[in-house]
């Protein structure tokens, strides 16, 4: 029991050792100051007292409490208590102390008077209570909420530099785009589609997209195709439109629409991007119609080449004239060349253009093979072409575009084995398709050019000097077979022969 | 010896055409002036006409339609020679009896007509 425990007067009432007992016991430290004495010393401590300050009874016993402020006096609660002390009040404060060791100690504070009958004051009692756990927590706090405004900050600064960046790529991109909600409202434009549409973003923004500037935008399929389409088909690239727009006259655009799936509150919003391609459909059929022109024009000519040379080629077999004949028979057969290339240039331009028109018809293929076959054989006396496997099978297709395909295939065997006596066509039926496979022992591709010999205009780089030729055969072949919903490849190794295969359905 | 009349703006077509059938025996007149082509099958009575689509002044089918029309003529074999593949539909759309793509081979030439001729 302590000291002053003991000093206290035994009254034979048990309820005050009671009490002292239980201060005693107190996780709160307890103090008790003299309040008669000068400098208010100390008259009383608990055990907490001790244990929380890191003094010993003995340090504290006849000290002014300031011993605890280790320096730090310049505090708003040491004069709160101050001023209590000297007016005999009750006060509450929170003080930053330090234990023995020198460490802080966050203090809930409380002091009390105690006055005598007359009402002076004799003591004060302080009760103390550590809180600065609690103190070290709220700190924590506070740091974490700075450290999190510190991040907000950042991230919005980040996200207005990303939004930024974003922004000017939008408007750099020489293309219109225009932000739809779900209503078909507007919501923003970029430059490129004002200075296009000749419009202001503020005249668009918000309204109905079909309703703005007198309905110019209210076409039926482009309707269709936001309200119906686009939900099931998302996003939907190359809607072309032709329109003819008040401010910029007749346009023909084309239109990629994505509907914004991603959850939030961006969902379902439109994004349109209109390509203008006017210019460019022109140029394409300023060019479709010059190449259409010009094979026609140079149809003229050839006429007459060849009427007259046939003429004369005759004139000079009926007179027994045969100084001249080989000299006619090269000339023919350069007249055939460029007859093909004016044919396979007309196929190039009509194909690109989506007008080669198919003529699908019911035929057996054994005759496609066999007169491809002995058109083929009749031009050449080097090479022989032998025909294995089945062919007997009614097919639909267009028999003159597969004859050309044939034809291009079989005379590339055979151009491209010079030095090669045979070339090899072997049929078969297969399930739903027929396949024909073409095999040379000529001079082969480099596995580098199996895509690329397919592409228009492309040529081998190890053929190009010692053959003559466009690239437009494999081309047109390649096309003809895709129109057939077919396959055309070719297995090669350079310097060990080629072969050509295509299969096509059988029905169409 | 049959009459033949042969129409392309094209005079040196219409020179090497008439060289052709003239060569195979047969009695050729040519004019490079569609319009007048209908006045001149009237006149001549030719046993066969042949005619290019794309001209100045009437095109081929236009010549063809005409002529098919004209009662008296009807019975007259018409010939169409285009340089276009495409021009087989028109042709044969207009009443031609037969297409001829140029640039044709002689013996093509000379088989199309002989064949409008039996």
């Amino acid at each position: 029991m302590d000291d002053f425990l003991k000093r206290l007067p035994y009254t034979g009432q048990t309820d005050i050792r009671l009490f002292a007992a239980a201060v005693s016991a107190s996780h709160n430290g307890v103090v008790i100051t003299d309040h008669t004495q000068p400098d208010e010393p100390i008259i009383y401590c608990n055990k907490a007292f001790e244990s929380i300050t890191g003094y010993t009874n003995k340090e504290i016993i006849g000290h002014n409490c300031r011993f605890l402020q280790d320096g730090d006096n310049n505090q708003e609660a040491r004069h709160l208590l101050r001023q209590a002390i000297k007016n005999g009040e009750h006060c509450q404060v929170e003080i930053r102390n330090y234990k023995k060791n020198g460490r802080l100690i966050w203090n809930e504070l409380m002091i009390s008077p105690v006055k005598d009958q007359e009402g002076n004051v004799t003591n004060f009692i302080g009760i103390q209570n550590d809180i600065t756990r609690r103190k070290e927590a709220e700190t924590a706090l506070i740091v974490e909420k700075d450290h999190l405004e510190d991040r907000v900050l950042e991230r919005t600064e980040e996200l207005q530099e990303s939004e930024a960046y974003l922004a000017s790529i939008i408007e750099t991109i020489r293309e219109s785009l225009v932000v739809l909600d779900e209503n078909m409202k507007v919501l923003s434009v970029n430059d490129h589609f004002c200075r296009f549409f000749k419009s202001a973003e503020k005249d668009i923004r918000g309204k109905v997209l079909f309703e703005h500037n007198n309905g110019q935008w209210n076409l039926p399929e482009l309707k269709n195709l936001l309200i119906n389409v686009l939900p099931n088909n998302n996003p939907f690239e190359d809607f072309e439109i032709e329109n003819e727009f008040p401010n910029i006259g007749r346009k023909l655009l084309v239109l990629n629409a994505r509907q914004v799936t991603l959850k939030g509150k961006y969902q379902d919003r439109i994004l349109l991007a209109i390509e203008d391609i006017t210019e460019r459909r022109e140029i394409e059929q300023r060019k479709e119609d010059f190449i259409s022109i010009a094979s026609h024009e140079m149809k003229t000519p050839l006429t007459s080449i060849k009427g007259n040379l046939q003429l004369l080629h005759r004139k000079a077999q009926q007179n027994n004239d045969t100084q001249y004949l080989s000299g006619f028979e090269t000339a023919a057969k350069s007249i055939a060349r460029l007859e093909k290339l004016i044919y396979d240039l007309l196929d190039v331009s009509k194909i690109q253009s989506g007008k080669v028109g198919f003529n699908f018809t019911k035929f057996n293929f054994g005759n496609l093979i066999t007169e491809a076959v002995n058109g083929v054989q009749a031009t050449t006396e080097t090479h022989t072409i032998v025909t294995t496997g089945m062919a007997d099978i009614e097919i639909t297709a267009d028999f003159g575009r597969l004859e050309q395909v044939l034809l291009n295939l079989l005379s590339n065997a055979v151009k491209y084995s010079p030095n090669g006596n045979q070339v090899m066509v072997h049929t078969s039926i297969l399930p739903d398709h027929v396949k024909v496979s073409i095999t040379d022992t000529g001079v082969g591709i480099h596995e580098r050019d199996h895509k690329r010999i397919f592409e228009r205009f492309y040529r081998a780089d190890q053929i190009s000097e010692k053959f003559p030729g466009v690239g437009i055969g494999l081309y047109v072949s390649n096309e003809i077979i895709k129109e057939h919903k077919g396959t055309l490849w070719v297995e090669s190794q350079e310097g060990k022969g080629s072969v050509f295969s295509f299969t096509i359905p059988i029905k169409r | 010896m049959s009459k033949i009349l042969i129409c392309d703006d094209e005079q040196e077509i219409l020179d090497i055409t008439r060289l052709i059938l003239e060569d195979s025996g047969h009695k050729v007149l040519a004019t490079v002036n569609s319009n007048t082509v209908a006045s001149l099958v009237e006149k001549e009575q030719p046993d066969v006409l042949l005619i290019d689509l794309w001209m100045p002044g009437m095109s081929g089918d236009q010549v063809v339609r005409q002529l098919r029309k004209n009662e008296s003529l009807s019975h007259i074999p018409i010939i169409v020679i285009s340089a276009s593949k495409e021009g087989k539909e028109i042709a044969y759309a207009a009443g031609a009896d037969d297409f001829l793509e140029k640039p044709y081979d002689i013996d093509a030439l000379v088989a199309i007509v002989e064949k409008q001729l039996a």
